[in-house]
């Protein structure tokens, strides 16, 4: 575990590096994901402008929401953003031979390569959503309010990670498999509104298949009201265990079934 | 006469290879397309959620069933428009391959045009009717009348046509931007984000402040998504419908200078730097 920290601080300096040849670069990717949420937030505004309340939700409560929604999801796009590259190219141009030839794990190091500075214009973004609603809105607060955060920060961000790692290893099977991980990741945007807004049918897909609702709304709402403690903080941490066990799984049966791409 | 029907021989092949491609990545094109229609679909929840918590009919002028119609045919044009142009350039400057453009016997903006409408003629046979045909049925059982219009929607797809044109030379101005910069997924989100606004794709340019919205509506973004959906909703009277053309075809006329412009002075560039 220990060697792994070091390996880890040794790839990110490494990163750093590449980084400062393109310092510009690392900046357009950030303010793109700023202006994304930027606009979006606008939308909300406008909408809010012309309505006090959505379905009994204030304005503040769904700002609150909506920058829970983005912890967990800029964690993951900090730190294992390479897993892109296997469903896209790693796999499909025969890159993946390099990883097997080293003596760590694969998925370790495949996650470890690349660490996504862009992620920082949604850690922005939902800074500044954050510290705006949160003196806005009367939050329950408690000792163990900010331990059960870190668990369920982890546990949300294992969710999207296993996601991601699950639909990559696919291409272990079909050479590439970058849609699919795209198309899930257009389904997230689901978590960022109250699920109650949708019908039961989204809702049940967002809660027990592909649980999204577990990395923002489910969580978010308990740090709103204080409620429902066993279902959202639980929840959110059997759907991350659950996952991320499958997807290991998932990635170690596609190691087996992997050969090299010809070319 | 022999010179039209020696450019179509020239550039068909290219379009030819387009549809193979789109054909030979169809499970990218379906799942891509797929995660696009969620989108849309999370927007239609908002607003459903949106108007049953106000305690008026419309919102901002609009009613639910406008809203509706809004946002699938806005995704509806935003996907027929969609012009990979800039990538495409982009990679090529990248990694260099754009030198061979240049020693080809045909024009390079030309091969691109015609290899994109060969993937877009398949996503149109592929999306078109089914998308249309879907709005206008839940139109009808929303108000209990057919409300399609025959005269709109040929005006509209007139005006789609524009749009691409317009979204195409624009790309391909926008991917001479990888000449100085090499993240080019930021510099497509920044474009796809700011454009996406400023279209009247992410909310409606009726929304924004009356000055703000007018200044809009003249640039050419709006003619890329928002005039030929109003159109499509019959929201323009005639005069603001032969306006919006007008609009439209000065801006593909500018969109179409500069990228020539730039080409050129490009090609001087790489001149000097020895190909």
């Amino acid at each position: 575990m220990r060697r792994y920290f070091r390996l880890h601080r040794i790839f990110i300096a490494q990163y750093l590096k590449k980084l400062m040849e393109y310092k510009v670069d690392f900046l357009l990717g950030a303010i793109g994901l700023l202006l994304t949420q930027a606009i979006q937030i606008m939308f909300l505004g406008i909408i809010f402008s012309q309505i006090p309340a959505l379905i009994g939700y204030t304005f503040p409560q769904i700002l609150f929401i909506y920058g829970f929604s983005l912890i967990a999801k800029s964690l993951d796009h900090l730190f294992t953003d390479n897993l892109w590259m296997v469903g896209y190219r790693i796999i499909r141009k025969g890159e993946f031979d390099k990883y097997l030839t080293r003596p760590i794990n694969t998925l370790y190091h495949v996650i470890a390569e690349n660490f996504c500075v862009d992620a920082f214009g949604e850690i922005l973004t939902c800074a500044l959503l954050l510290g705006y609603s949160i003196p806005k809105l009367n939050l329950p607060f408690h000792w163990y309010t900010i331990p059960l955060l870190i668990v369920v920060v982890i546990f949300a961000t294992l969710i999207y990670t296993s996601l991601k790692i699950m639909t990559s290893a696919i291409s272990f099977w079909t050479k590439a498999s970058g849609h699919i991980t795209h198309m899930l990741y257009m389904a997230n945007d689901f978590a960022k509104y109250p699920v109650s807004i949708y019908n039961k049918a989204v809702q049940t897909i967002i809660t027990y298949v592909i649980p999204f609702a577990f990395t923002a709304y489910f969580p978010a709402s308990y740090f709103l009201t204080g409620e429902n403690p066993l279902f959202c903080i639980g929840g959110t941490v059997i759907a991350g265990t659950v996952m991320f066990a499958l997807a290991l799984f998932v990635w170690h049966k596609g190691l087996n079934a992997y050969e090299s791409a010809g070319s | 006469m022999s010179r039209i029907k020696r450019f179509f021989r020239t550039y068909r092949p290219f379009t030819r290879a387009g549809m193979q491609e789109m054909i030979a990545y169809r499970a990218n094109f379906i799942c891509f397309l797929i995660g696009e229609i969620l989108s849309a679909f999370i927007m239609y929840f908002v607003w459903k959620a949106v108007f049953l918590s106000s305690d008026s009919e419309t919102f901002m002028g609009f009613t639910m069933e406008d809203m509706v119609v809004y946002l699938f045919i806005t995704f509806l044009t935003g996907y027929l428009t969609y012009s990979d142009g800039s990538f495409a350039v982009g990679e090529e400057i990248i990694d260099g391959s754009i030198a061979m453009r240049m020693i080809r016997p045909c024009s390079f903006e030309m091969c691109f045009l015609f290899q994109e409408l060969g993937s877009r003629l398949i996503s149109v046979s592929m999306i078109f009717v089914p998308m249309v045909a879907g709005v206008e049925i839940y139109r009808y059982a929303v108000s209990g009348s057919v409300r399609f219009q025959i005269g709109y929607f040929l005006l509209y797809i007139l005006s789609l046509l524009f749009a691409y044109m317009i979204s195409f030379y624009f790309n391909v101005c926008y991917g001479f931007m990888a000449f100085f910069f090499k993240n080019l997924w930021g510099t497509t989100l920044i474009k796809e984000t700011v454009v996406g606004f400023l279209s009247g794709a992410i909310v409606p340019l009726a929304f924004l402040p009356s000055g703000l919205a007018q200044v809009l509506n003249l640039l050419p973004f709006a003619s890329l998504s928002y005039t030929p959906v109003m159109i499509y909703m019959g929201m323009y009277s005639t005069s603001q419908i032969l306006f919006s053309f007008g609009l439209q075809i000065f801006w593909l006329f500018t969109m179409y200078g500069v990228t020539k412009l730039i080409w050129r002075s490009a090609v001087k560039h790489l001149a000097i730097q020895g190909g």
